[in-house]
């Protein structure tokens, strides 16, 4: 699904990720831990197509196209999903018509009807239940005065009613306390599928004894330094970052 | 806001007070300084500029809330004496506020220099301190006198008339590297009636560092014309404070001009214990990236004084910081007036601009006029200002009375807090505590010059 | 004024005059220019009665002293006040068959708005062929306004049917003496309209409807008054979303507005005049006086204004809190593009005790456009407990515009309580990003982010047209972006 060969990327000037290889097949859940510094959110904007920052060599495809050369909005449309490490807020709008837009404005790139608003609400109710996001998270404008758990759980939504191939979670467990971070997990999830993939990016091994991933990869210095199963993240833990040369460039 | 009766151009403009001035120029311009230099040139073409605008008065837009045109035909003015013989200084908590604090003081007497009173010795070296008159001579002292800012053009007038008649003040210049050992007390004392147009020069060099006070003080009913130019260089940094308490006959018209280079740093502060009819105006502009000026006040009002502050900050180019807070107190039937100006020009992307004012009613008489403008044509920025206008909350007065405060000590504990949010920006620790205390003397009745 | 004499020509072919009266005079325009004789002729055109154009004579006169104010943020070259017609006779019938005939951008511009077709039509000039439709909709809504004894006429017909109404409040609120533009229009005004609600009556519905339905003339010089007795409701609506085009490009018209005891006037506008085009030529200047006079005690007045036409806009509806626990409110959007220069804003007089108001402006600057918000806030003396609290926001969008905020606040009470905040930025990266993020367009979630940032003043438009202004919103910000 998606195909990351030799990537480097500049950001103001400086070149952050310096020969990135990764391949993500449907159905697979990949990790990329690694320290402070190591590009971890780099990589994921890159991905994303944020402004600023520059691909100066490599290709990405996915799902069969050129992701770099489709603009932020058209990525999300062709099932690229970012879940922000801090959700952005924007006042006056609320989250039901933020959701609402956002659903419909996909399906109508994918040439598919939009929903209208009974179809729609049903939709969102169904999907907010077991995320514990009320009624009224909804009617309030996105994110705005929303504490660190309800940000999160407000990105899961998003995940689950625009259902991307491809979820990438940004340190989506940072600011959480263990109950959020269950209901998080448990969100997450309920989404995974055959036809789904999705990257964690992540600091701490510890989301990841809740979403167990198929494949862990070790980021330091702007490079994938080792790749291993499940159980790499629990040696990352006892060894520290260190031993995969962190400060190496 | 705009007139809302229509003007008549017959409206005579009477501006006796203007031609005073003129009076006393074309009488003295032989013998004022630097006359036998390029400066007489120079006043001559501001003699005219003067002559032509005559003194601000409320129908120009940015003097609406201080009429100085009307104030000063009021108090009629003439030229103030040179005071050579013995002067004590007022015995007021004022005069003496900053006294326990070491540091350089020069003393000028009704606009003059009085060495005899003043004490700046061992300077360090690469600190040029003179009078006025000492430096006119040089490049850097013509290039301040002969700038023009030019963001709020119709109260830099005024400017004009001190340069056409401007006698003395002080000249300071730092060079590069150099920090001034000490704190450099400026004090202005108005012994007679009578006008005094004093300009003061501060430059500092790249990276220089110094603190300067300025108190304004005295018991006559005198007009002080003071402006004061500053050129900061890159990566200089000035602590500029000034206080003022004058007369109940007196006017004070004091601009101050500032242009700061990358990385510099203003922090100016104004402290006005006010006076008959005070304006103080600050003009800021900004022409190198990563500067950063912050441009605070408080003030304290009572009775029939009238005190105009005006803060304009020119952004004129990426990259910078400005941050105003004023906060005044009004008592008696006192009027206070905050006009502020923050201007983001084209392409001054990713400035931080901010300006708050607030007023405190204490009395049934006194008034509060606000006006903080926002002009801007950069979008990557981030602008705000706020104002809010009230009295003491009577939930607190109850709060404290409730604890065993008594009233009055309550208030003045509430007046105390709500100026020290402003005092609280002086960098300069003991000042900065002499103010404090200046403020709970001002609530209970022990004032400077009254 | 070139356009003027041009579309004066084919007025002056048309048919006959609406309101029904008979007159001596041969031509239906008055002669180019404004003298005594203009006014007169106006006058006697209407059938006036000689109070009223005593009234209109010394409004002129006052007039010929004044000079135009220069201290407003916009500018503009010269009008030259003697190169215009100041009165014509009002448009009857259709020019256009079908919509077929229109310009398919305006349609397109009607369609994206969600405009239904008759009114369609109606805007375009086109005849309507379903023409009982409209006229039986007319009629039920005039038979349930006499109903419960609300007038609601043009002006013109108020001064015939009810001039001892017209005579007390005329011109109370806006003196003749007020400023230029209100003394102007003191002397040549011909159309708007007059809206007495009767001692306790909540007027049946949002005047805005009937006006929809009805043929919307755009007058150059109009003058409303809108009077609300003791207990009384009304919710008035002017303008409208589709872009509207005038032969004439100065408007100044005058709203006066009356609020007696208990009494509450909501007062909406949604104002989409011709902006002119790319270089800022040919549009509409749209200096208009409004103010309301709460004059009762417990009474309310509130303006809500969407602007986002119009080459230049000069207008800031005010409140007169007279009466005691009176209460003004102002919401207002402000959009300008392209080379539009809006100066808005209000002002908040507070005279009597306990009275409150609320300002909340939110002012979006794209293109090469200047929009300044100047408000005022004043505070008498014997004004006891006053409250205000104001909100002014101005976003930018694009680096070529500009947005200026001046606010005076003025106290001589310290009971007083007032705060005032305003803030200017651009839409953020961050904002941006998230949205494309999730599927949403720029253009599209500009709109979005923007419809945010109004949301405020959105809220307090009547129904129907807070969806429209939602999407009007959207529209005159295309081509803002990248």
């Amino acid at each position: 699904m998606l195909e990351i060969e030799n990537l480097h990327v500049k950001v103001d000037g400086k070149e952050i990720l310096k020969g990135i290889d990764l391949h993500i097949r449907a159905g697979e859940f990949h990790a990329i831990m690694g320290p402070n510094g190591s590009g971890k959110s780099t990589l994921s904007y890159a991905l994303a197509g944020r402004e600023g920052y520059e691909i100066t060599e490599g290709a990405v495809r996915f799902r069969g196209q050129d992701l770099t050369a489709m603009n932020v909005d058209e990525r999300a449309a062709a099932g690229l999903f970012l879940a922000f490490q801090y959700p952005i807020e924007i006042p006056g709008v609320t989250t039901m018509t933020f959701l609402k837009t956002a659903l419909n404005a996909q399906r109508k790139a994918r040439g598919e009807d939009e929903l209208d608003a009974v179809r729609f609400l049903k939709l969102v109710r169904e999907k907010a239940k077991p995320l514990n996001v009320s009624d009224d998270m909804l009617r309030r404008a996105l994110n705005v005065g929303f504490s660190g758990g309800e940000k999160k759980r407000a990105e899961v939504l998003q995940m689950a009613l625009l259902e991307p191939a491809l979820a990438v979670l940004d340190e989506t467990d940072s600011g959480l306390d263990i109950d959020a971070l269950k209901t998080v997990a448990a969100g997450v999830n309920a989404l995974r599928s055959p036809e789904r993939a999705m990257l964690v990016i992540t600091h701490y091994q510890r989301l990841l004894d809740y979403i167990v991933p198929d494949m862990v990869h070790v980021l330091s210095g702007g490079r994938i330094v080792k790749t291993g199963g499940k159980d790499l993240a629990h040696e990352l833990e006892k060894t520290g970052y260190a031993a995969y040369g962190a400060d190496a460039a | 806001m705009p007139p809302t009766a229509p003007m008549r151009h017959e409206e005579e403009m009477n501006d006796r007070a203007a031609q005073i001035f003129i009076d006393t120029y074309e009488r003295e311009r032989s013998t004022l300084p630097g006359a036998d230099t390029w400066l007489a040139r120079q006043r001559e073409a501001a003699r005219a500029s003067f002559a032509e605008a005559g003194l601000p008065h409320r129908r120009l837009e940015e003097w609406k809330y201080t009429d100085l045109r009307q104030a000063l035909e009021k108090a009629g003015v003439a030229a103030s004496p040179v005071h050579g013989g013995a002067v004590v200084l007022p015995d007021t908590a004022v005069a003496s506020a900053f006294a326990s604090i070491d540091r350089h003081v020069l003393v000028f007497v009704n606009g003059r220099h009085r060495a005899d009173m003043s004490r700046a010795v061992r300077l360090p070296k690469g600190v040029v301190l003179h009078p006025l008159v000492e430096v006119l001579p040089e490049q850097w002292a013509k290039d301040l006198i002969e700038r023009r800012l030019d963001a709020a053009r119709q109260s830099e007038d005024i400017v004009d008339l001190n340069t056409a008649l401007m006698q003395d003040g002080v000249a300071l210049r730092i060079r590069k590297g150099v920090r001034l050992d000490k704190p450099l007390h400026l004090v202005f004392l108005s012994a007679d009636d009578g006008a005094s147009h004093t300009r003061n020069l501060i430059r500092l060099d790249e990276g220089a560092e110094a603190t300067i006070f300025e108190s304004h003080v005295g018991t006559a009913a005198a007009f002080a014309d003071i402006v004061t130019d500053i050129s900061l260089g890159a990566a200089a940094g000035l602590s500029h404070v000034k206080l003022q308490d004058e007369a109940p006959g007196a006017i004070h018209m004091a601009t101050l001009r500032a242009h700061l280079s990358e990385r510099s740093r203003l922090s100016n502060f104004t402290f006005t214990l006010g006076c008959g009819v005070s304006r103080t105006q600050n003009f800021i502009r900004f022409e190198g990236e990563g500067a950063q000026a912050h441009v605070n006040g408080a003030y304290a009002l009572k009775s029939q004084q009238h005190a105009d502050h005006f803060c304009v900050i020119d952004h004129a180019v990426p990259g910078c910081t400005s941050h105003t807070l004023f906060k005044g107190v009004l008592d008696g039937a006192s009027e206070g007036v905050f006009q502020g100006k923050v201007i983001v020009r084209p392409g001054a992307q990713k400035t931080d601009g901010r300006q708050m004012t607030h007023a405190l009613l204490l009395s049934r008489d006194a008034a509060m006029n606000a006006k903080p403008e926002l002009e801007i044509y950069a979008d990557d920025v981030q602008c705000a200002h706020g104002s809010t206008v009230g009295e003491l909350s009577r939930d607190a007065i109850f709060y404290l009375r409730a604890r065993g405060i008594p009233e009055t000590r309550a208030r003045q504990l509430l007046v105390s807090a709500f100026l020290d949010e402003a005092l609280d920006l002086v960098p300069h620790e003991e000042a900065r505590e002499a103010l404090k205390i200046l403020a709970v003397d001002w609530f209970s009745g022990g004032r400077g010059a009254i | 004024m070139v356009a003027v004499r041009e579309t004066v020509k084919t007025v002056g072919e048309v048919e006959k005059y609406k309101y029904g009266f008979t007159t001596d005079i041969e031509s239906d325009k008055a002669p180019l220019g404004l003298t005594e004789e203009t006014v007169r002729f106006i006058s006697a055109k209407k059938n006036e009665p000689d109070w009223l154009l005593e009234w209109r004579l010394s409004a002129f006169r006052r007039w010929l002293t004044m000079d135009e104010p220069k201290w407003a943020k916009v500018s503009y070259p010269p009008i030259d006040f003697q190169d215009a017609y100041y009165y014509a006779a009002p448009k009857q019938s259709a020019k256009l068959n079908s919509l077929d005939e229109v310009d398919p951008k305006l349609l397109e511009t009607y369609k994206k708005l969600g405009i239904p077709l008759t009114e369609q039509k109606m805007l375009a000039g086109v005849a309507v062929d379903a023409v009982f439709d409209s006229v039986s909709v007319v009629t039920t809504f005039k038979e349930k306004l006499r109903e419960v004894g609300v007038i609601f006429c043009p002006m013109s017909e108020a001064v015939r049917d009810h001039p001892e109404l017209v005579k007390k409040y005329l011109g109370s609120v806006v003196p003749t003496s007020d400023n230029f533009y209100a003394t102007l229009n003191s002397a040549v005004f011909s159309e708007g309209s007059f809206v007495y609600i009767p001692e306790g009556v909540r007027c049946p519905m949002e005047l805005s409807t009937y006006f929809r339905i009805n043929e919307k003339q755009t007058g150059q010089f109009e003058r409303t008054l809108i009077i609300a007795e003791k207990g009384s409701y009304v919710s008035y609506l002017e303008g409208c979303t589709a872009p509207q085009r005038d032969e004439n490009q100065l408007h100044a018209a005058v709203v006066e507005l009356v609020a007696l005891d208990d009494a509450e006037i909501k007062y909406s506008t949604v104002q989409n005049w011709y902006p002119g085009d790319e270089d800022g030529k040919g549009g509409i200047y749209n200096f208009v006086t409004k103010r309301g006079d709460c004059r009762g005690v417990n009474s309310k007045i509130s303006w809500t204004q969407v602007e986002t036409g119009s080459a230049i806009t000069w207008k800031y509806p005010s409140c007169i809190l007279r009466g005691d626990n009176s209460r003004g409110e102002f919401y207002s959007i402000a959009i300008s593009n392209g080379r539009q220069q809006v100066d808005s804003g209000t002002k908040m007089i507070h005279l009597g005790r306990n009275t409150s108001s609320r300002i909340i402006s939110k002012g979006i600057s794209a293109g090469r456009s200047s929009n300044t918000y100047r408000g005022l806030v004043s505070v008498h003396r014997k004004a006891e407990n006053v409250r205000n609290f104001t909100q002014c926001d101005s976003l930018l969008i694009g680096d070529r515009c500009s947005a200026h905020t001046v606010p005076y606040i003025e106290t001589k009470n310290p009971t007083a309580v007032l705060e005032h905040e305003a803030t200017t930025s651009k839409i953020s990266d961050d904002q941006l990003f998230y949205c494309m993020q999730r599927g949403i367009g720029e253009e599209e979630a500009v709109a979005l982010i923007v419809n945010g940032f109004c949301r405020d003043v959105l809220q307090q438009l009547p129904m129907e047209f807070a969806v429209e202004a939602q999407k009007l919103v959207g529209i005159s910000l295309e081509g803002s972006v990248g």
